[in-house]
């Protein structure tokens, strides 16, 4: 009968109570899986580049200066926040954060840039494909006795410009 | 051997005309036919074997072979067997003979062909244009090897207009969209209507096409285009993504890990259950029930919850890559979910019987929106809507995928060919969503979620899958190239076959009754809409419509990225 | 003909009653349909700052005749309005026996017929839709307020307003039937007057089509929401004077929050009905209110043979 579903209707509305959040006046947490915006660690990051040739919406560039730094710049307009970048990373250098409260209307508080020091061959000066993680190891210091392998990294003479050496992408020529 | 049966009963007539055939699994038959004979075959499969029509598809295959493709997929549900009939065109004469008149369902598909490739129907009933926009300049066919996939052509036409077809007698022209309060995405169904009984109507859409199948076999890779493909619809993601997957897999003969299969078919399950919980809420809405519009996304809220917690995010689950999946279900997330379904299951009884009891809505929704068996033959309607009018044809038992043969589940049917039997197919259905989930929690297997691939995918296979999404059969066409990306991708989503069935179930019904009936057949128009040519603009509409209604229509000015209802 | 200041000033008096407290009732029946489908709701005094915005918004003139679509939206308040100054609000019918039913009628009908000049002066298609079905729905729904106000002129003997609008359906000494009778079709047809689900097939069917106020925007929006405000404030008031006129006291301000109060219990009402219901569609409505008027007519008989 109509007007007994209608009731039951009613007490099934009212049983719920008021279900509304007092988001955004009061904070929602995010679960732990939550994808938000990825946060790029230059210290953790050797400059392989899986991050970039992996990245469906094409949002993280690479520039190579010159030979010992790579430029790694995360532009994060059209990220869709699929979390492939942290996926790939072989140095756990990307987490996708819980932050999700990302409009601004300036896009430099989004964009992410990684100037990394590549490592150079001590022979030959020049550089190579992006240390393994056993020279990681050595590299960080593991055997610190071996004087020998810790003169690998600050063999060369570069240094950074004051000004930033990738200027900003015309975003509208993407 | 299914498709070896299958194959038997095609060769009996037409065994001289067959060139080619691969039967790479016991569920798949991939026929070469010679052209001139496409449309007796096509006849012969469609109403002789009876078997049921999924899509046409084109090709451009110049560079490997010098030829166009041209692909028919049918699916032999009583088989298990989805079979492709394809033929090879010379490249410099691409011309078919046109399936239309015996298969009405193949309309659409093959004046996008003839748009998008440049591939002619000959004999095609009607050639008016379909996805490309008027002003488009002939002779630009966008998918095709040659065209750049963000070429902007110079010469488009801004003021060519449209012609549509004549009203018939006695009626007037009610414009219905692109704008319009109950559609979420822009369509236009020029309504020819006598008094309050609709007469008539022709559709136009695709005014938001994106490029998807462009930028997949140009730019993007095969572990990247789930990204995409899960974003072809704000509803139903998680299915197009594993059958875009699927298709892959079955191509390059891969088998994802026995847990990866558990782990799709639960979270397919969930984009269900939230997808048909939408539903409700949106026809009640519709009908002007704004409470239990309100009440069923309450009870929807903890599935979005807890398919964030599993994945991350509320609906694009970025789930899948090729050979597994990329998010776990530990312990606790099973326990949890476990406690969600159980809830859910609890509020939706008391739903479904307040709904069922209710004569308001069934008044509403009874005897509106008719579609018979014959349209649903015809038209090749599928999911619900077929389901509601008691053809029983639903692609996890027909041709099962993931997990669905480890798992037991009822395939509802109800008779009514109307929309209250579509809520009810929905409502109940919800029911058996979660009966397979809680099956597949209890049987899934421990081990890798995910598939370590060492060698490259070969290049020049095919793979066809076919997954039941909330709306219906999504249907997916992969051929693997070189370059670790696929040479051809063609998506068809339920939606595309739905709405062309439309015209014939508004027909002589009454005017307040389309909306219902246009959201009985739950259409994502962003599913249907799924290529674009960059640069669109919005097609002039010649209607008795206002003069804003025209202004706004030409102002219209964005390059086609595209939000969709949630 | 003497128009004492008392009458003038009751009169007004009304007039601001109905449009200060108009707003404050839409707000309840916002409120209550809210928490009904379990969120928060607006605030209760939302309606007022609705009214507000829409009243400094950019009046664009997009329809046929915009002239005619300026006249159509103050006369849908007016005509209200009148009607306002016409029923008792806790005291007399402030226009006494200056005034009568067949004036009251009228009015009644040239409200509905503001929204039918609204439509047409848009002249839109939607509108059109829009016109057609109001006037469908206010052919069959006018003659039942007409039949219930005849009953009462008919068990009165008189046409006045003060003597028919206060209860006089049932001053007929012998048992009430006719009263009781129009009592249940008013109240299983107040929606509709209301123009509130199931029945809202006129002015908010932004759903399935957008209907008569579709092409007016800003001031003129306004107008229209503030007479459909003041229509539910003012057929509340209509339907206690002619059926539920009980509790007075005599002294006028008690009298006003009584009334107020028993207009809250109809709003109440109306809310609850409304939230658990879906449209009708205007043949399934228009069969119904014909049943409702059959149903009248046999009061009518009832109320002519002396009952």
């Amino acid at each position: 009968m109509s007007l007994l579903s209608k009731i039951k209707e009613v007490i099934i509305c009212l049983n719920a109570g008021r279900v509304t959040l007092p988001y955004p006046f009061a904070a929602k947490p995010v679960p732990e899986r939550f994808r938000g915006r990825p946060i790029f660690h230059p210290e953790k990051c050797i400059g392989c580049a899986g991050c970039a040739n992996n990245c469906p919406a094409r949002e993280i560039l690479v520039f190579d200066p010159c030979q010992e730094v790579r430029i790694i710049k995360y532009i994060g307009r059209r990220c869709t926040y699929c979390g492939r970048c942290a996926d790939v990373c072989p140095e756990g250098a990307i987490t996708m954060s819980g932050e999700f409260e990302n409009a601004t209307g300036d896009i430099h508080d989004i964009q992410q840039n990684l100037e990394i020091f590549m490592g150079t061959c001590q022979r030959c000066g020049r550089c190579y494909s992006g240390q393994g993680p056993l020279e990681g190891l050595m590299m960080k210091g593991y055997r610190s006795d071996n004087l020998d392998k810790d003169a690998w990294v600050y063999s060369s003479q570069a240094y950074l410009d004051k000004e930033p050496v990738v200027k900003d992408i015309d975003l509208e020529l993407d | 051997m299914a498709a070896r049966d299958v194959l038997n009963s095609i060769k009996k007539r037409f065994d001289t005309i067959i060139q080619r055939v691969d039967v790479p699994a016991d569920n798949r038959l991939y026929l070469y036919v010679q052209p001139e004979m496409i449309k007796e075959v096509c006849r012969y499969v469609f109403r002789d074997l009876d078997a049921r029509y999924v899509i046409s598809i084109g090709m451009d295959d110049r560079q490997r072979s010098n030829r166009f493709l041209v692909a028919h997929d049918f699916s032999f549900d009583r088989e298990n067997v989805l079979a492709s009939i394809m033929v090879q065109l010379p490249a410099s004469q691409p011309r078919v003979n046109c399936i239309s008149d015996v298969v009405p369902a193949a309309n659409w598909a093959e004046r996008e062909m003839r748009d998008l490739l440049g591939i002619e129907s000959v004999g095609c009933p009607n050639p008016k244009r379909l996805i490309l926009p008027d002003g488009w300049p002939e002779g630009v066919h966008p998918l095709r090897k040659d065209v750049p996939w963000n070429y902007v052509p110079s010469n488009f036409d801004e003021n060519k207009e449209y012609h549509f077809d004549e009203a018939p007698e006695g009626c007037t022209v009610v414009p219905f969209g692109p704008f319009h309060p109950t559609l979420d995405e822009p369509a236009h169904f020029r309504l020819y209507v006598e008094g309050e009984i609709v007469r008539g109507c022709e559709y136009r859409g695709f005014m938001v096409h994106r490029g998807i199948e462009k930028l997949a076999d140009s730019v993007l890779t095969y572990n990247e285009i789930p990204m995409l493909a899960e974003r072809i619809c704000g509803i139903c993601g998680c299915v197009h993504s594993v059958a875009y997957i699927q298709a892959v897999e079955q191509a390059a003969a891969i088998k994802p890990t026995p847990r990866a299969e558990f782990i799709r078919t639960i979270m397919l399950e969930l984009e269900r259950l939230h997808s048909h919980l939408l539903w409700v809420g949106l026809a009640s809405h519709i009908l002007g029930f704004d409470t239990l519009f309100m009440q069923s996304w309450r009870v929807r809220e903890p599935i979005m919850w807890i398919a964030e917690k599993l994945t991350g995010n509320r609906k694009t689950y970025s789930l899948c890559v090729v050979g597994g999946v990329r998010w776990d279900i530990t312990t606790e997330m099973k326990k949890e979910l476990q406690g969600v379904l159980d809830t859910l299951e609890k509020e939706w009884i008391k739903v479904a019987n307040a709904v069922k009891g209710d004569r308001n809505i069934k008044a509403r929704t009874k005897g509106v929106g008719i579609a018979d068996k014959d349209l649903v033959k015809d038209a090749g309607l599928v999911g619900p809507l077929a389901r509601a009018s008691g053809v029983p044809i639903d692609c996890r038992r027909d041709l099962p995928y993931a997990a669905y043969d480890r798992v037991d589940f009822n395939v509802i049917v109800e008779d009514g060919c109307d929309v209250w039997s579509r809520l009810l197919v929905r409502v109940r259905e919800v029911f058996e969503s979660i009966r397979i989930i809680h099956q597949c929690l209890e049987k899934m297997p421990e081990g890798p979620i995910q598939l370590k691939i060492n060698d490259e995918l070969p290049p020049d296979r095919i793979g066809l899958s076919s997954v039941e999404a909330p709306r219906g059969e999504s249907h997916h066409f992969v051929v693997t190239g070189e370059n670790n990306r696929p040479d051809r991708w063609r998506v068809r989503a339920p939606t595309y076959q739905n709405l062309q069935g439309i015209p014939a179930m508004i027909k002589d019904q009454q005017l307040a009754d389309m909306t219902i009936s246009l959201g009985s057949i739950d259409p994502c128009f962003s599913c249907t809409d799924r290529m674009e040519i960059v640069d669109i603009r919005s097609g002039k509409i010649q209607v008795y419509s206002q003069e804003e209604l025209l202004q706004l229509v030409r102002q219209g000015n964005d390059t086609g990225t595209k939000k969709k209802c949630s | 003909m003497q128009l004492n200041i008392a009458a003038i000033i009751l009169g007004v008096f009304n007039v601001a009653l109905a449009l200060v407290l108009a707003p404050l009732f839409e707000g309840i029946l916002r409120k209550i349909t809210a928490r009904i489908q379990s969120r928060q709701g607006p605030p209760l005094l939302q309606p007022y700052f609705d009214l507000l915005k829409l009243l400094g918004k950019e009046d664009i003139e997009s329809g046929h005749s915009p002239r005619m679509q300026r006249f159509a939206a103050l006369l849908s308040l007016a005509t209200v309005l009148t009607v306002a100054v016409q029923v008792p609000m806790g005291g007399q019918a402030p226009l006494g026996g200056q005034s009568d039913v067949i004036l009251l009628i009228y009015l009644l009908t040239l409200s509905g017929i503001s929204t039918l000049l609204a439509a047409l002066a848009a002249g839109s298609t939607y509108s059109l839709v829009g016109m057609s079905r109001e006037m469908m729905a206010m052919m069959t729904l006018e003659p039942l307020l007409a039949v219930a106000i005849v009953i009462g002129a008919v068990h009165t003997s008189t046409l006045r307003l003060d003597q028919v609008l206060n209860g006089s359906v049932y001053t007929s000494g012998l048992f009430p039937v006719a009263g009781l009778i129009m009592l249940g079709i008013i109240l299983f047809a107040l929606q509709a007057f209301i123009g509130r689900m199931p029945f809202d097939t006129a002015e908010a069917e932004t759903e399935i089509m957008e209907g008569p106020v579709m092409e007016y925007s800003g001031p003129k929006l306004a107008l229209f929401k503030y007479a459909r405000m003041v229509k539910l404030f003012v057929f509340s008031a209509l339907f206690i004077a002619l059926f539920v006129p009980w509790g007075h006291i005599g002294f006028y301000p008690l009298d006003v929050i009584i009334f107020l109060a028993k207009v809250t219990v109809l709003v109440l009402l109306v809310t609850l009905v409304a939230a658990t219901h879906a449209r009708y569609r205007i043949d399934q409505a228009i069969r119904y209110y014909a049943s409702l008027f059959g149903l009248a007519l046999v009061a009518l008989v009832f109320a002519v043979s002396g009952f």
